[in-house]
């Protein structure tokens, strides 16, 4: 007799655990870099905006990810420099048009998302990646829900191969992701 | 006897020299205005001005700068061109009407040989308020490539856009205040 009742825990159970598919948002979803330049002053540029999915199951802590972010639209206000960083030993944009991020290993503090774990492939090379959420929260735009955040992480470029202009220009650069999901 | 008269000369000309205070040209290649603005609460836009011109004078010496920067508020850049459209329309930057905004610093605080501030005034959409930038890191080198001496750093403070009249979307869709990220190299003449 107790069949229905556990039957109904188990089918709630799965509901909840349904993972919700979120769309990135065009309008909010770019990666800014920060560069330090012969240790004085900081370079940036933008990718984007970045295309991609999110799932999120914030009731079991789980979530993944997969983002394509163009290397070729590389926009840091200048078309010298725009044109720099798409050469062979900075992005390979002509061999290498698009980065990817892909991340399985998600932590999450309460329900609030704090670290994506992933891998992060540029120039054709992948190399592990964390990026920590500064910020993270969900609301509800005109009835769709919208999830996202403001993430940070950093690499060494001459991990990938992006060699140009060291050491004058660091090897270490900082990421800072802006994304928008959309639920669909 | 002589010797002292002449050092003390020298010194006293090298001292006037540095007290006249250098002329740095801005670098364009690494001088920008980036704002940043949450958005909902929920993430940070950003969006930088492409085209800007100004100048600087610098007196590590005399611990005494001025430094002047227009910035041609049409050439907002987010990656959104609708977004950009509407940055610049009345609603929120009025460019048509104001198509500049300047800062001018004039007080420069120093720790050592480094500057860690500079306070003026920002005048945007006809108004004028004090604004200080903070220096996260400033340094000078002698650059390979103009040989010359190049200073800058990298410099941030956090304004309340209605002061300026810069109302839109207040605040909900992005709250009152607005940070800037200025990064800035200037080449001695």
């Amino acid at each position: 007799m107790k069949f229905p009742a556990l039957l109904l825990t188990v089918t709630a159970a799965s509901a909840a655990a349904q993972p919700a598919a979120y769309v990135l948002d065009p309008a909010h979803s770019f990666v800014h870099f920060e560069v330090l330049h012969f240790g004085t002053s900081t370079s940036r540029g933008r990718f984007g905006p970045i295309a991609g999915a999110v799932t999120l199951d914030r009731s079991a802590g789980r979530g993944a990810v997969s983002l394509r972010v163009p290397t070729t639209g590389v926009d840091t206000g200048l078309p010298v420099f725009n044109a720099r960083l798409r050469e062979a030993d900075l992005l390979a944009s002509t061999e290498f048009p698009d980065a990817y991020f892909v991340a399985t290993r998600f932590r999450f503090e309460g329900d609030r998302l704090a670290e994506v774990r992933g891998e992060f492939t540029l120039r054709g090379v992948s190399q592990p990646l964390s990026l920590f959420a500064r910020r993270f929260a969900c609301r509800s735009d005109e009835g769709t829900e919208v999830c996202g955040g403001d993430f940070e992480g950093e690499l060494l470029r001459s991990d990938f191969g992006a060699t140009f202009g060291l050491p004058f220009v660091a090897d270490r650069v900082r990421l800072l992701v802006q994304v928008e999901g959309r639920r669909h | 006897m002589n010797k002292l008269v002449i050092a003390a000369a020298c010194a006293v000309v090298v001292t006037g020299a540095q007290a006249d205070g250098g002329n740095y040209a801005l670098d364009p290649t690494h001088t920008f205005v980036t704002f940043e603005v949450t958005h909902f609460g929920t993430s940070t836009n950003r969006a930088r001005f492409d085209k800007k011109e100004g100048m600087v004078q610098f007196d590590r010496a005399a611990r005494t700068g001025r430094v002047e920067i227009t910035i041609d508020m049409a050439s907002i850049n987010s990656g959104v061109p609708p977004f950009d459209g509407h940055l610049r329309s009345k609603d929120i930057l009025n460019v048509s009407e104001f198509p500049t905004a300047k800062f001018v610093g004039d007080k420069f605080s120093f720790s050592g040989d480094k500057v860690t501030a500079v306070a003026g005034t920002l005048t945007m959409m006809g108004q004028t308020h004090p604004v200080t930038l903070k220096a996260n890191r400033f340094n000078c080198y002698l650059n390979p490539m103009f040989k010359r001496e190049v200073c800058g750093g990298d410099f941030e403070t956090v304004i309340q856009r209605s002061q300026w009249g810069v109302n839109y979307g207040l605040p909900a869709v992005a709250p009152d205040n607005v940070r800037l990220v200025v990064q800035v190299e200037a080449v001695k003449q």
